[in-house]
């Protein structure tokens, strides 16, 4: 019994939420408004307060009946609940029962939300990645190709008129090939890493999912009726 | 009936906050448990309601006219819960048992009385709504979803035809449940005005965690059926007004105002609508080929879509009230806002400060902080 009032002592308290404080972000980086922390702070604290008196008067209204159920066996009249009694311990449990699947509700939702927030950061990642690097090697083909459109046009001394028009197009033919093969070279690579990358995501959601369902599943068979 | 007292012993009974609306459930279930089924799994936001609409009865228990609204509203709103007359009365018990418990030895029968007599005006206003509301229309739809789109990451359009046809009003919305999530219901806008074959369109938002936007956007909802419950909601057209209209839809909250806006195409004389179309990067803006089309059909629409987080969109950049306030001024429109509770905040300020009455301002506010 007294073990379990042990156990709350390590527990957070009401004092430790009001006394919190959390390292500033650093400039020009996104963060919660203090306000609001504090505000969601002092609410918690106030819930916490209500949830211990709860539990007490909870304690000592289950001492009472304890009190009663012995005095009752040693009285010898051998009736340990009275109709009332008993309805009231119904609803007790009914309702621990409920609140309990409450919390699973929650657990559940709480988990799922974490899980498509992750899953939505980590695609807008991929994503801005993915545009940084097209640009990127768009912006490289460009530079190559114009390197070789140069070097070409400025290769042979060449016969006048005739050739010019020859040239420009053997200038453009140069570009078109060289950025052809460095924006093909540089889109297979990235593909390849994009899908090792998705396929390594992929089986570590799947480690934690049957992680998470295995949890889960041991939580259940213990709170079953 | 004794007033005060009943406030004063509410108000000692209200401070054991969620034990009472719990033992009250359990308390029912118990003595009736065929009622478990018509509530959800998770109990917790219903405990809130359930005090929430206690407290505002008691507190407005002698003010009989503003209370009979309240509880006609109340009253209605439960068909589509599946509540009926005869379950009044076993509430009643469940909550005076309730109370009982609760005021322990300052329990008397005077008291009990009091409230007996209380709860029978309550059930008595909400049982006479329901059943004047039961002449006009169902309790409920039934919804078969004809096709779910999805048009972004996190954003499915659904096309359900209702039955029998649901009547509304373009603008209102309807309540939803999916079978995925029994006994779960949440509001959506229509997104149209009543068409021919009476279905409806529904932009649905997957909010993280968000137990039933993560059903309806699920693949599984195609093909499916829904529960609508009947339409609701003040967002519609001021069609004696001969102003030009603002709108300014933020994501989803285009929903009714695109409802609103096939609406004003429908009108014999159209006012000029400016329709701005606001997300976070050019994958939000959803529908942009739908209004597009409604655009290019019709003269007096100016549809302009932007974004506030998106480099590479060629249109027009930034915080949608940035982009409205310096696109024009409004202050002689109707205007029309749709959207999360903060954007549907700032834009009415700063087209109250900009000079637009306030009555001039119609608003919907999705409140998407609910999961």
């Amino acid at each position: 019994m007294t073990m379990a009032w042990q156990d709350e002592q390590k527990r957070l308290t009401p004092d430790d939420v009001q006394s919190a404080s959390f390292p500033l972000s650093r400039l020009g980086r996104r963060g919660y408004d203090e306000e609001h922390v504090r505000a969601f702070l002092s609410e918690v604290e106030r819930e916490l307060v209500t949830l211990l008196n709860e539990k007490i008067s909870l304690w000592n209204e289950v001492e009472r009946l304890r009190r009663r159920i012995i005095g009752g066996k040693k009285s010898g009249d051998g009736i340990l609940f009275g109709r009332e009694d008993a309805h009231v311990h119904a609803v007790r449990i009914l309702s621990n029962a409920q609140l309990t699947a409450d919390r699973y509700v929650a657990d559940a939702q709480a988990y799922s939300h974490r899980l498509t927030e992750e899953a939505r950061t980590r695609r807008d990642e991929i994503l801005s990645q993915a545009q940084q690097h097209a640009e990127m090697v768009l912006e490289e083909a460009q530079a190559r190709a114009r390197e070789a459109a140069l070097a070409s046009l400025n290769a042979p001394p060449v016969p006048p008129q005739l050739e010019a028009n020859r040239s420009a197009l053997k200038a453009e033919l140069a570009y078109l090939r060289t950025f052809g093969e460095v924006y093909r070279t540089h889109l297979r690579a990235y593909t390849e890493g994009m899908l090792r990358s998705i396929a390594e995501w992929e089986r570590n959601e799947a480690g934690a999912i049957q992680q998470a369902s295995a949890e889960a599943g041991g939580a259940f068979s213990l709170g079953a009726p | 009936m004794d007033v005060l007292r009943l406030k004063e012993c509410f108000s000692k009974i209200a401070m054991h906050g969620d034990e009472v609306p719990l033992f009250f459930y359990s308390d029912l279930f118990i003595k009736h448990p065929e009622t478990r089924e018509l509530f959800p799994i998770s109990m917790k936001a219903q405990r809130e309601h359930l005090i929430g609409a206690l407290a505002q009865i008691v507190s407005q228990v002698d003010r009989a006219d503003e209370l009979s609204v309240f509880l006609a509203g109340l009253g209605r709103d439960h068909r589509k819960f599946g509540a009926l007359a005869e379950h009044y009365d076993v509430v009643g018990e469940s909550l005076l048992e309730t109370l009982a418990h609760f005021a322990g030895d300052t329990w008397t029968s005077e008291l009990a009385a009091d409230w007996k007599e209380a709860y029978g005006v309550v059930a008595s206003v909400m049982i006479e709504a329901a059943r004047q509301d039961e002449a006009l229309r169902p309790a409920w739809w039934q919804g078969t979803v004809v096709s779910c789109e999805r048009k972004a990451f996190d954003i499915a359009v659904l096309q359900v035809r209702p039955e029998p046809r649901l009547d509304f009003v373009p603008g209102q919305s309807v309540a939803i449940e999916s079978p995925l999530r029994p006994r779960l219901w949440r509001y959506y806008s229509i997104a149209n005005a009543p068409r021919q074959d009476g279905s409806l369109e529904f932009h649905v938002r997957l909010i993280d965690g968000g137990a039933v936007s993560m059903a309806l956007t699920s693949g599984q909802a195609a093909g499916g059926t829904l529960r609508l419950g009947p339409p609701v909601g003040v967002l519609t057209l001021d069609t004696r007004s001969s102003r030009g209209m603002l709108m300014v839809a933020a994501s989803t909250g285009l929903a009714p105002l695109k409802a609103l806006t096939e609406h004003a195409a429908s009108l014999p004389r159209p006012r000029p609508v400016h329709l701005f179309f606001c997300a976070r990067t050019a994958e939000g803006l959803y529908d942009l080929p739908s209004l597009d089309k409604m655009a290019s059909e019709h003269k007096w629409l100016t549809v302009v879509p932007s974004v506030s987080a998106d480099s590479r969109f060629g249109g027009e950049k930034g915080s949608a009230p940035d982009v409205v306030m310096r696109s024009g001024t409004w202050s002689g429109h109707d205007a029309y806002l749709a959207g999360p509770t903060d954007f549907v905040r700032e834009m009415s300020a700063r087209l109250t400060t900009a000079g637009t009455p306030r009555e001039q301002i119609h608003v919907e506010d999705f409140g998407w902080s609910e999961p």
